[in-house]
Protein backbone atom coordinates (compact mmCIF):
# COMPACT_ATOMS: atom_id res chain seq x y z
CA UNK A 1 0.00 0.00 0.00
CA UNK A 2 1.30 3.61 -0.87
CA UNK A 3 1.74 5.90 1.75
CA UNK A 4 2.51 9.63 2.19
CA UNK A 5 6.05 11.10 2.12
CA UNK A 6 6.04 13.11 6.02
CA UNK A 7 3.11 11.07 7.67
CA UNK A 8 2.38 8.50 6.16
CA UNK A 9 -0.85 8.52 5.42
CA UNK A 10 -1.99 5.13 3.48
CA UNK A 11 -3.28 5.82 -0.68
CA UNK A 12 -4.43 3.98 -2.81
CA UNK A 13 -1.83 2.27 -5.26
CA UNK A 14 -1.75 2.73 -8.80
CA UNK A 15 -3.32 -0.67 -9.50
CA UNK A 16 -6.39 -0.11 -6.62
CA UNK A 17 -9.52 -1.05 -8.09
CA UNK A 18 -11.99 2.07 -8.56
CA UNK A 19 -14.51 0.26 -6.76
CA UNK A 20 -12.86 0.95 -3.50
CA UNK A 21 -12.38 4.78 -3.83
CA UNK A 22 -14.97 5.26 -1.11
CA UNK A 23 -12.91 3.44 1.50
CA UNK A 24 -9.81 4.57 0.28
CA UNK A 25 -10.43 7.86 0.28
CA UNK A 26 -12.37 7.51 4.01
CA UNK A 27 -9.08 6.05 5.29
CA UNK A 28 -7.00 8.90 3.71
CA UNK A 29 -9.74 11.70 5.44
CA UNK A 30 -9.56 9.79 8.59
CA UNK A 31 -5.74 9.81 8.93
CA UNK A 32 -5.51 13.48 7.94
CA UNK A 33 -8.42 14.43 10.67
CA UNK A 34 -6.09 12.62 12.86
CA UNK A 35 -2.81 13.99 12.40
CA UNK A 36 -4.35 17.49 12.52
CA UNK A 37 -5.68 16.96 15.62
CA UNK A 38 -2.43 15.59 16.98
CA UNK A 39 -0.75 18.82 15.87
CA UNK A 40 -3.40 21.46 16.70
CA UNK A 41 -5.04 19.74 20.00
CA UNK A 42 -6.03 23.23 21.35
CA UNK A 43 -9.23 23.70 22.65
CA UNK A 44 -9.08 26.96 24.33
CA UNK A 45 -8.72 30.88 23.94
CA UNK A 46 -5.58 31.41 24.40
CA UNK A 47 -3.45 28.08 24.03
CA UNK A 48 -0.59 27.18 22.35
CA UNK A 49 1.52 24.03 21.08
CA UNK A 50 4.64 22.68 21.50
CA UNK A 51 6.41 19.40 20.15
CA UNK A 52 6.19 16.76 22.30
CA UNK A 53 8.28 13.35 23.10
CA UNK A 54 6.19 11.50 20.21
CA UNK A 55 6.36 12.44 16.83
CA UNK A 56 4.07 14.53 14.85
CA UNK A 57 2.08 15.10 18.11
CA UNK A 58 1.97 18.08 20.24
CA UNK A 59 1.28 18.82 23.56
CA UNK A 60 -1.44 21.76 24.34
CA UNK A 61 -0.31 24.44 27.09
CA UNK A 62 -3.47 26.65 28.37
CA UNK A 63 -2.80 30.13 28.72
CA UNK A 64 -0.97 31.72 32.06
CA UNK A 65 -2.58 34.05 34.41
CA UNK A 66 -2.58 37.76 33.98
CA UNK A 67 1.55 38.86 34.79
CA UNK A 68 2.79 35.65 34.03
CA UNK A 69 5.36 35.02 31.34
CA UNK A 70 6.68 31.95 29.17
CA UNK A 71 9.77 29.76 31.02
CA UNK A 72 10.97 26.85 30.47
CA UNK A 73 10.61 24.03 33.38
CA UNK A 74 11.72 20.06 32.77
CA UNK A 75 12.70 21.13 29.06
CA UNK A 76 9.44 22.32 28.39
CA UNK A 77 7.98 25.80 27.59
CA UNK A 78 5.46 26.96 30.94
CA UNK A 79 3.84 29.60 32.64
CA UNK A 80 5.13 31.24 35.21
CA UNK A 81 5.08 34.40 37.66
CA UNK A 82 7.96 36.93 36.63
CA UNK A 83 10.77 36.71 39.07
CA UNK A 84 11.75 40.46 37.74
CA UNK A 85 13.02 43.07 40.16
CA UNK A 86 10.66 46.16 40.73
CA UNK A 87 9.89 48.39 43.21
CA UNK A 88 6.44 49.07 44.19
CA UNK A 89 4.75 52.27 46.58
CA UNK A 90 3.65 50.40 49.73
CA UNK A 91 2.60 53.99 51.87
CA UNK A 92 3.05 57.51 51.49
CA UNK A 93 3.22 58.97 55.43
CA UNK A 94 2.84 62.42 56.58
CA UNK A 95 4.80 63.20 59.51
CA UNK A 96 3.05 64.98 62.69
CA UNK A 97 3.36 64.54 66.35
CA UNK A 98 5.96 63.33 68.78
CA UNK A 99 6.50 60.01 67.37
CA UNK A 100 5.20 58.19 63.71
CA UNK A 101 4.36 54.72 63.66
CA UNK A 102 3.85 52.97 60.07
CA UNK A 103 3.04 49.60 60.57
CA UNK A 104 1.37 46.25 58.75
CA UNK A 105 4.08 47.06 56.31
CA UNK A 106 3.71 43.81 53.64
CA UNK A 107 6.12 40.98 53.95
CA UNK A 108 5.91 40.23 50.16
CA UNK A 109 9.35 41.64 48.79
CA UNK A 110 13.29 41.60 49.73
CA UNK A 111 14.01 44.55 51.11
CA UNK A 112 12.49 48.17 51.39
CA UNK A 113 13.63 51.33 50.00
CA UNK A 114 12.54 54.19 52.05
CA UNK A 115 12.94 57.93 51.25
CA UNK A 116 12.47 60.44 53.68
CA UNK A 117 12.08 63.70 52.69
CA UNK A 118 11.19 67.77 54.32
CA UNK A 119 11.32 66.96 57.49
CA UNK A 120 10.79 69.88 60.04
CA UNK A 121 10.68 70.09 63.70
CA UNK A 122 7.87 72.26 65.83
CA UNK A 123 10.43 72.89 68.64
CA UNK A 124 14.00 72.37 68.51
CA UNK A 125 16.44 71.26 66.35
CA UNK A 126 17.43 67.49 66.37
CA UNK A 127 18.52 64.32 64.99
CA UNK A 128 16.31 61.83 63.07
CA UNK A 129 15.68 58.61 63.93
CA UNK A 130 14.06 55.59 62.58
CA UNK A 131 13.22 52.63 65.25
CA UNK A 132 12.64 49.25 62.92
CA UNK A 133 9.91 47.84 64.23
CA UNK A 134 7.86 49.91 66.05
CA UNK A 135 7.17 51.18 69.54
CA UNK A 136 9.42 48.40 71.43
CA UNK A 137 12.91 49.31 72.75
CA UNK A 138 14.44 46.55 72.39
CA UNK A 139 16.88 44.94 70.09
CA UNK A 140 20.10 47.13 68.82
CA UNK A 141 21.47 48.66 65.84
CA UNK A 142 24.81 49.48 64.67
CA UNK A 143 26.14 52.16 62.18
CA UNK A 144 29.39 52.76 60.95
CA UNK A 145 30.98 56.24 59.17
CA UNK A 146 34.45 56.12 59.67
CA UNK A 147 34.51 55.36 63.10
CA UNK A 148 31.61 53.19 65.25
CA UNK A 149 28.83 55.15 66.06
CA UNK A 150 26.15 52.55 67.58
CA UNK A 151 22.49 53.71 68.26
CA UNK A 152 20.74 50.94 70.63
CA UNK A 153 17.27 50.04 68.54
CA UNK A 154 17.83 52.94 66.02
CA UNK A 155 19.13 54.18 62.70
CA UNK A 156 19.80 57.52 63.11
CA UNK A 157 19.37 59.26 59.93
CA UNK A 158 21.45 62.99 61.29
CA UNK A 159 24.02 60.77 63.12
CA UNK A 160 24.56 62.89 66.19
CA UNK A 161 24.43 65.89 64.37
CA UNK A 162 21.08 67.86 65.19
CA UNK A 163 19.25 69.21 62.16
CA UNK A 164 17.96 72.67 61.93
CA UNK A 165 14.47 72.35 63.12
CA UNK A 166 13.24 75.47 60.48
CA UNK A 167 14.57 73.74 57.30
CA UNK A 168 13.08 71.45 55.18
CA UNK A 169 16.00 70.83 52.88
CA UNK A 170 16.35 67.38 53.78
CA UNK A 171 16.37 63.96 52.11
CA UNK A 172 17.35 60.48 53.04
CA UNK A 173 17.25 57.09 51.50
CA UNK A 174 17.30 53.74 53.69
CA UNK A 175 17.28 50.63 52.71
CA UNK A 176 16.60 47.33 54.96
CA UNK A 177 17.92 44.35 53.32
CA UNK A 178 15.97 40.92 53.60
CA UNK A 179 13.38 42.63 56.20
CA UNK A 180 11.04 39.90 56.36
CA UNK A 181 13.04 36.98 57.09
CA UNK A 182 12.86 35.73 60.55
CA UNK A 183 15.99 34.38 61.31
CA UNK A 184 18.30 36.83 60.19
CA UNK A 185 19.96 39.85 61.04
CA UNK A 186 18.98 42.65 58.70
CA UNK A 187 21.29 45.02 56.71
CA UNK A 188 21.04 48.28 56.02
CA UNK A 189 22.13 51.05 54.20
CA UNK A 190 21.42 55.04 54.01
CA UNK A 191 22.51 58.48 53.02
CA UNK A 192 21.13 62.05 52.79
CA UNK A 193 21.46 65.22 53.03
CA UNK A 194 20.25 68.46 55.43
CA UNK A 195 20.91 71.49 56.96
CA UNK A 196 22.32 71.38 60.36
CA UNK A 197 22.29 74.42 62.75
CA UNK A 198 24.36 77.19 61.07
CA UNK A 199 23.13 76.05 58.84
CA UNK A 200 25.78 74.26 57.49
CA UNK A 201 25.27 71.24 54.69
CA UNK A 202 25.51 68.07 55.77
CA UNK A 203 26.19 64.75 53.64
CA UNK A 204 25.90 61.43 55.80
CA UNK A 205 26.61 58.00 54.46
CA UNK A 206 26.29 54.91 56.34
CA UNK A 207 25.01 51.68 57.30
CA UNK A 208 24.83 49.01 59.78
CA UNK A 209 22.64 45.65 61.08
CA UNK A 210 20.03 45.00 63.32
CA UNK A 211 20.63 41.97 65.83
CA UNK A 212 16.91 41.05 65.60
CA UNK A 213 15.91 38.27 63.86
CA UNK A 214 11.98 39.03 63.78
CA UNK A 215 10.94 40.13 60.98
CA UNK A 216 10.62 44.17 60.84
CA UNK A 217 6.66 45.04 59.55
CA UNK A 218 7.09 48.40 61.39
CA UNK A 219 8.80 51.36 61.46
CA UNK A 220 8.66 53.71 64.43
CA UNK A 221 10.47 57.50 63.37
CA UNK A 222 11.09 60.13 66.03
CA UNK A 223 13.21 63.77 65.88
CA UNK A 224 15.19 64.73 68.78
CA UNK A 225 13.94 68.30 68.89
CA UNK A 226 10.31 66.67 69.88
CA UNK A 227 7.60 67.29 67.61
CA UNK A 228 7.17 66.66 63.96
CA UNK A 229 6.18 69.86 61.60
CA UNK A 230 6.76 68.44 58.15
CA UNK A 231 8.05 65.83 56.49
CA UNK A 232 7.06 62.54 54.09
CA UNK A 233 8.11 58.89 54.33
CA UNK A 234 7.87 57.05 51.44
CA UNK A 235 8.05 53.06 51.59
CA UNK A 236 8.92 50.55 48.21
CA UNK A 237 8.78 46.91 48.48
CA UNK A 238 11.60 45.72 46.09
CA UNK A 239 11.50 42.47 44.72
CA UNK B 1 -1.83 65.53 82.24
CA UNK B 2 -1.97 65.77 78.69
CA UNK B 3 0.51 63.45 76.74
CA UNK B 4 1.99 64.07 73.39
CA UNK B 5 0.13 63.10 70.26
CA UNK B 6 1.50 60.36 68.10
CA UNK B 7 0.46 58.79 64.34
CA UNK B 8 -0.01 55.31 63.89
CA UNK B 9 -0.53 54.74 59.58
CA UNK B 10 -1.51 51.38 58.75
CA UNK B 11 -0.24 50.55 55.67
CA UNK B 12 -2.04 47.72 54.65
CA UNK B 13 -5.48 49.58 55.56
CA UNK B 14 -4.42 53.07 54.51
CA UNK B 15 -5.73 53.89 57.77
CA UNK B 16 -4.04 56.81 60.02
CA UNK B 17 -4.80 57.40 63.90
CA UNK B 18 -3.39 60.38 65.38
CA UNK B 19 -3.73 60.36 69.15
CA UNK B 20 -2.43 60.57 72.54
CA UNK B 21 -0.19 58.44 74.01
CA UNK B 22 -1.00 55.76 76.16
CA UNK B 23 1.09 55.59 78.99
CA UNK B 24 3.16 52.34 78.06
CA UNK B 25 4.23 54.81 74.74
CA UNK B 26 4.80 57.77 76.80
CA UNK B 27 7.34 55.46 79.26
CA UNK B 28 9.14 54.95 75.79
CA UNK B 29 9.02 58.55 74.60
CA UNK B 30 10.66 59.56 78.07
CA UNK B 31 13.24 56.75 78.18
CA UNK B 32 14.01 58.48 74.16
CA UNK B 33 14.10 61.55 75.45
CA UNK B 34 16.26 61.08 78.49
CA UNK B 35 18.81 59.20 75.97
CA UNK B 36 18.87 62.17 73.65
CA UNK B 37 19.06 64.86 76.16
CA UNK B 38 22.32 63.28 77.19
CA UNK B 39 23.59 62.52 74.05
CA UNK B 40 23.03 66.31 73.25
CA UNK B 41 24.78 66.90 76.39
CA UNK B 42 27.67 64.52 75.67
CA UNK B 43 28.31 66.26 72.01
CA UNK B 44 27.80 69.71 73.72
CA UNK B 45 30.81 68.48 76.46
CA UNK B 46 33.08 67.22 73.71
CA UNK B 47 32.56 70.47 71.25
CA UNK B 48 33.61 72.60 74.66
CA UNK B 49 36.29 70.23 75.48
CA UNK B 50 37.64 70.33 71.62
CA UNK B 51 37.21 74.30 71.61
CA UNK B 52 39.48 74.49 74.52
CA UNK B 53 42.30 72.39 73.50
CA UNK B 54 41.83 74.48 70.35
CA UNK B 55 42.52 77.81 72.24
CA UNK B 56 45.10 76.51 74.05
CA UNK B 57 47.36 75.53 71.44
CA UNK B 58 45.96 78.54 69.58
CA UNK B 59 44.24 76.81 66.23
CA UNK B 60 41.23 78.03 64.75
CA UNK B 61 39.14 74.82 63.73
CA UNK B 62 39.07 75.54 60.28
CA UNK B 63 43.30 76.04 61.13
CA UNK B 64 42.76 72.45 62.27
CA UNK B 65 41.26 70.96 59.44
CA UNK B 66 43.74 72.39 57.04
CA UNK B 67 46.41 70.49 58.90
CA UNK B 68 44.92 67.17 59.15
CA UNK B 69 43.44 67.30 55.73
Amino acid sequence: MATTTNYGWTTPDDTALVKDGAAAIRTLGSSVDTTTKNLNPSTTLGDIEYRSSTANTNTRLGIGSTGQVLTVAGGVPSWATSSSGGMTLLSTTTLTGANVTISSISQDYQSLHILITGVTNATSDGALRVRPDASTNNGSTGQVLGTNYHQFGNISLSFEQNMLRTSANNAFALDIFNYASTTTYKPFTFSGFYESSGPTDQYVIGGGGTSEISAIDSLFLFHGGGNFSTGTVRIYGVK
Amino acid sequence: MTKPMIRIHNTQTDEVIDREMTAAEFKIYEKDQAALAAEKAEAEAKAIAKAAILARIGLTADELKTILG
